[in-house]
């Protein structure tokens, strides 16, 4: 991993790493934001495909990015 | 209730506990804001209002028997109300006892549930001739509520002088939408505003990493270590009146009873208040961290079941921290429900009871086992494989969607101005309550002041 990935960020109580983080939120916002205006009308359409939008975002960041926490497991070496 | 209605429900609590499980678990995931976009967008997509009620109280139930699991395991709050846990949670594990504090938290859990659901209906049952009077005044009791809340809160200047600002600048923001054409004239934005102080404190940290200043002050050379406790695996099903004793099931039930009684004040507060005076008269170290994290975990159950059917099956006004904050969308959810047709109007008192008990029981009888028998492997998979970074997109996607919703990019924009704001004021101690009271009243303190 090169030097620069080595620094993390505390945001919202955990450690995230800035380009991972970037990442995430443009996945998530843009399939969120882009289900929304793609979707055929009428009403529920749009509003469903934007919410399964951030949500098929947060599997794939989920996916894509391993988690910045370390563990110390105790009885585990 | 025809039973196709009943099957959704079913489904949708199902659903809410699975998805909550693993919220719950998740460090510093707050519970307004992984529940208030959810139930709001659930709502606003027309799904039927008992349907989303089951699935809301689905997913409180599982959400507080799991935020109990990473404060027994790891020492850290699964979310703002188990913070006051951790320091009980501490010294049972300094005894050599986590996994107690994992049984006697989620036993407590459980009697809160089971104590609270059927006190809130019967306080609902009471308090229902107060609704129409309560109704007429909402302004007023809002911008009250707002002063009750920043006068018991720690930081109370700055909370009585945010109420004013944040409630000029939401009224700006208001007539910015008017004046640009984007939404027409009258019709009142609510639901952006509501997420926008919802995340506030979140996008406040994603703003902060923009200053360079800020983001070298915010960087760490190494990941957040989570210390993961030896526990002692559970085989059969522990029954939740057995793991209690006698004395601490009765102050748990007491607790409960107390939580529901006083719904309209933060539970955080009564949580730590009741917890301490329950294992007050209790001697000996692991003695009385069992009996305050019971009468604690059983305290948080109760007041945010009774803080939601309370209001919602008597009074038809947000009337609690709970109702204001995460289950707001059961109030006012511009154009589906709005305060004078929303829930409370469109539910009889009886699908309210139904819909609860359902949510809550599906909750109790799949997350109590699991909780319990499988503490440890839940919080070391969520750790291990779900990033910080997928929900806090996710929830900011949530957020500008909704954003857009309501009033296109302007909309995007304002609501950034407004999580600006309330990130900062909540920096500086100005709780949610406060300033969820504020956009209630806004419109109102404002009218009177110009």
């Amino acid at each position: 991993m090169p030097a620069k990935d080595r620094a993390f960020l505390n945001v919202w109580d955990d450690t995230v790493s800035g380009r991972d983080l970037l990442i995430s939120l443009a996945i998530a916002t843009l399939l969120s934001l882009g289900g929304f205006l793609l979707a055929p009308w009428p009403a529920p359409g749009p509003l469903v495909l934007g919410i399964s939008g951030a949500i098929v975002g947060f599997l794939i960041s989920a996916l894509l990015f391993r988690p910045k926490r370390r563990l110390d497991i105790e009885g585990e070496a | 209730m025809d039973p196709m209605m009943l099957l959704q429900m079913l489904v949708a609590a199902l659903i809410a506990v699975v998805v909550y499980t693993a919220i719950g678990v998740a460090p510093g995931t707050d519970e307004t804001a992984v529940l208030a976009p959810v139930t709001l967008a659930l709502v606003v997509a027309g799904i039927p209002l008992p349907v989303v009620l089951s699935f809301f109280m689905a997913a409180i139930v599982a959400k507080k028997l799991t935020d109990s699991i990473p404060v027994s395991v790891a020492g850290i709050p699964g979310g703002v109300m188990s913070a006051p846990m951790v320091e009980h949670a501490l010294t049972l594990k300094r005894e050599g006892q986590a996994t107690l504090a994992i049984r006697k938290m989620a036993s407590g859990s459980v009697i809160g549930t089971l104590v609270a659901v059927p006190i809130s209906l019967f306080l609902a049952f009471l308090l229902t001739p107060l609704a129409d009077v309560l109704g007429q005044y909402a302004s007023q009791i809002f911008f009250l509520g707002a002063v009750f809340l920043a006068l018991m809160s720690r930081e109370k200047v700055i909370s009585l002088v945010s109420i004013v600002v944040l409630a000029a600048l939401i009224q700006a923001l208001r007539h910015f939408y008017w004046g640009m054409g984007v939404i027409p004239e009258g019709r009142v934005v609510f639901i952006s505003f509501f997420l926008g102080i919802t995340i506030g404190p979140m996008m406040f940290n994603l703003a902060q990493l923009l200053v360079n200043r800020e983001r070298r002050a915010m960087t760490v050379a190494e990941p957040k270590t989570i210390q993961i406790y030896k526990t002692e695996d559970e085989h059969k099903l522990p029954n939740p009146f057995r793991i209690l004793t006698r004395q601490e099931t009765a102050s748990a039930a007491a607790s409960s009873v107390l939580g529901s009684v006083t719904f309209f004040m933060s539970p955080v507060g009564i949580t730590i208040f009741l917890g301490e005076v329950m294992s007050s008269w209790v001697k000996g170290t692991v003695e009385k961290a069992s009996r305050a994290l019971s009468s604690m975990d059983a305290v948080t159950n109760a007041a945010y079941i009774a803080g939601i059917l309370i209001p919602l099956a008597a009074l038809g006004i947000p009337m609690s921290p709970m109702a204001i904050g995460p289950g707001n969308a059961f109030f006012n959810a511009p154009p589906v429900l709005t305060l004078e047709q929303n829930a409370h109007h469109l539910m009889s008192f009886s699908e309210i009871a139904i819909a609860s008990i359902v949510g809550a029981a599906v909750a109790l009888l799949i997350t109590y086992p699991v909780a319990v028998r499988y503490a440890r492997q839940i919080c070391v998979f969520v750790f291990r494989h779900i990033p910080h970074e997928a929900f806090l997109a996710m929830f900011f996607a949530l957020v500008m969607l909704l954003a857009y919703m309501d009033a296109g990019v302007m909309g995007i924009l304002g609501v950034m101005v407004l999580a600006l704001v309330a990130g900062l004021l909540n920096r500086w101690g100005v709780n949610y309550g406060v300033q969820f009271m504020t956009l209630y009243a806004a419109p109102w303190l404002m009218g009177l002041l110009a």
